[in-house]
């Protein structure tokens, strides 16, 4: 054996330890899940109400904050503008910040005292203990992975063919959507998965904006600290499921919708 | 046609500086120039890509220095040709025409007639990204041309280009040329201002600093920049001495060059092109000639038959046809003479 397969050896040692690390626990939860527990939790309405609110509630985040995100992924990979480093702190912020203190943060803002809180009550919306408030709590804390990479998305597409596509008369906004946009299309996908996923296991924020209507992770929660571990776990594993079912569909279409994009073109085209 | 007056530029650290430039209908222009003269600035700005700090872009009488792009009517195409990778070869073609909103059928039509002329029908369904340098920068070209230029812009088209791709696209670009189109050609390539140019300028750092017709810039070069785009390496600084109405300048290694001038200054440049000077083993009795004795040090061989590297307290290339270089048996740290007329040595003025 030469002194790179001992290397590659070591690489592989250390990166398994690391892939152990994230599966041993997983792996054990539903080892330890019983199958008739299992079944119980499946039928259970309270469960499924908890996994569709935080399904949907996510979802609509995303697609919500994806109107303004992807705009202002736009401005930050092509314009120059005062303070451009100073927003890109901003963006990343939620990131760093506890959960918890991000939640109370939003709290003031939504709340009846707060801005947002006094103008969504002017229509009567008491977005506390509400899905909307859910919502922002969730694209608070994970809109950053959105923009980020939607910004790489849009920095890596050449700019010399947005300056052709203006150069054979396209408008700038036929030239988003057109060139930056479709090209850009994998990594906003990315982002907008990203964002997806992070809102919907956020804990910590959304838990001091709305404890009741429960989202699956607050369900968990209360489920553990209420009953224990063996209640705690099948709700877990029931919607490590569901994600993970939700997760594969939306990478699936992604790629597909790409494919699709560049195989049809001349047909979309022609006729 | 396209009239440019004052055109200055600064970007960064480069700046274009004072660019003059006047190019009639049908003109086929080649602006030749080191990679990082200008020129891309240069037709970026003219395609209204980028915009002069002052000065005035004129085409056909209209002043377009701050018209938008899209209205301009001239078409640009890229070095890197700019074929969108997510589009097939029609949807790039027929991109221009969606944009303006022109019906399908008509669209369909005029995609065919476009690639039919650029010899790419047959790609029409392809995948850009699956294409052949060559075929991109025919997919660029239909692409851009399917908008009726005013004025065609080419920003290197032969440089990734093998030898014969290069001669189909230089029978193409003239054909295009002579059926009227316009069009200003920037190059860094010598041999391709010299097959395609009715008139050329030579740009840099940032500024055309000499223009002409192809025979005027070359065979009258007004620097030494202009004078290396020719292919001549043999440069002289030298003093100017005049004996009785025969000027001689002599290098800072005290060769002795014998020219015609008439009105030489002090000091100046020298330059004598390769192919005119001649070897010879004994020396020639002809008086009249330059008579310059050294020694070979180096026989490179080159396209035609071989180039000598001759020191003689300054260094001298010659080139030498093959048969030439068997009759003369030559030999490395051989000593020979060289020869040639006082006609064809160039005095340099302006920028040395």
């Amino acid at each position: 054996m030469n002194r790179n397969s001992i290397f590659t050896w070591v690489l592989m040692i250390l990166s398994s330890l690391v892939l152990l690390f994230i599966l041993a626990p997983l792996a054990g939860m539903f080892i330890h899940t019983g199958g008739k527990e299992f079944l119980e939790t499946v039928k259970d309405k309270e469960v499924h109400a908890s996994v569709w609110l935080t399904l949907w509630v996510s979802f609509a985040a995303t697609l919500f904050f994806a109107a303004g995100a992807i705009p202002l992924a736009w401005l930050l990979a092509r314009k120059n503008f005062p303070l451009k480093n100073m927003v890109q702190g901003i963006i990343d912020l939620p990131v760093v910040l506890p959960h918890t203190a991000a939640g109370i943060a939003l709290l003031g803002f939504i709340s009846r005292d707060g801005f947002l809180g006094k103008t969504a009550s002017l229509v009567g919306l008491d977005l506390v203990n509400h899905p909307a408030g859910i919502a922002l709590a969730m694209a608070f804390v994970s809109v950053p992975f959105l923009i980020n990479a939607a910004r790489d998305g849009f920095a890596s597409v050449p700019e010399r063919l947005e300056k052709a596509a203006l150069n054979l008369g396209a408008s700038h906004s036929k030239v988003f959507f057109t060139i930056s946009l479709p090209l850009a299309w994998r990594s906003i996908t990315t982002g907008f998965v990203m964002m997806f996923a992070r809102g919907m296991s956020e804990f910590g924020a959304v838990v001091i904006i709305a404890y009741h209507p429960m989202i699956a992770p607050v369900l968990i929660y209360e489920r553990f600290s209420s009953y224990g571990l063996n209640y705690a776990r099948p709700a877990s594993v029931f919607f490590i499921l569901v994600a993970l079912l939700f997760f594969i569909a939306l990478r699936l279409i992604s790629i597909k919708r790409k494919e699709k994009h560049i195989t049809s073109d001349a047909e979309t085209d022609r006729y | 046609m396209l009239k440019l007056t004052g055109i200055n530029r600064k970007l960064g650290d480069f700046a274009l500086e004072d660019i003059n430039l006047e190019i009639p209908e049908g003109q086929y222009y080649v602006l030749l120039g080191r990679s990082g003269a200008g020129k891309t600035q240069l037709l970026e700005m003219i395609a209204g890509l980028e915009h002069p700090d002052n000065g005035s872009i004129i085409l056909d009488n209209e002043d377009i220095t701050r018209k938008k792009i899209q209205d301009r009517k001239i078409g640009i195409v890229f070095q890197d040709y700019a074929v969108f990778p997510h589009m097939t070869v029609f949807g790039n073609i027929a991109y221009p025409l969606k944009v303006r909103k022109i019906r399908k059928s008509t669209i369909a039509e005029k995609v065919e007639k476009a690639a039919s002329a650029m010899n790419i029908k047959h790609l029409l369904e392809r995948n850009t990204e699956k294409l052949s340098g060559g075929e991109k920068q025919r997919v660029a070209l239909a692409r851009t041309l399917i908008t009726s230029p005013r004025l065609l812009l080419l920003d290197e088209p032969l440089s990734s280009l093998d030898a014969s791709l290069k001669d189909d696209m230089k029978r193409l670009l003239r054909s295009l040329n002579k059926a009227g189109q316009t069009i200003i050609h920037v190059t860094h390539d010598y041999s391709d201002a010299v097959s395609l140019a009715k008139r050329v300028g030579v740009i840099h750092n940032g500024r055309i600093i000499q223009e002409g017709s192809v025979d005027e810039v070359f065979k009258n070069p007004s620097n030494r920049f202009v004078a290396r785009y020719a292919g001549i390496r043999n440069f002289f600084s030298v003093k100017i001495r005049n004996d009785n109405g025969i000027f001689t300048g002599v290098t800072k290694h005290n060769v002795c060059i014998k020219f015609e001038c008439e009105n030489p200054k002090p000091e100046g440049l020298l330059i004598i092109k390769s192919d005119s000077i001649y070897i010879s083993r004994e020396m020639p009795e002809k008086s009249e000639l330059n008579l310059i004795k050294g020694k070979i040090t180096e026989i490179i061989p080159s396209r035609f038959g071989r180039e000598l590297v001759i020191d003689a307290g300054d260094l001298f290339y010659v080139n030498i046809i093959t048969s030439e270089f068997e009759t003369l048996n030559l030999r490395e740290q051989q000593e020979v003479w060289m020869c040639f007329s006082s006609k064809d040595v160039v005095s340099l003025h302006g920028n040395l």
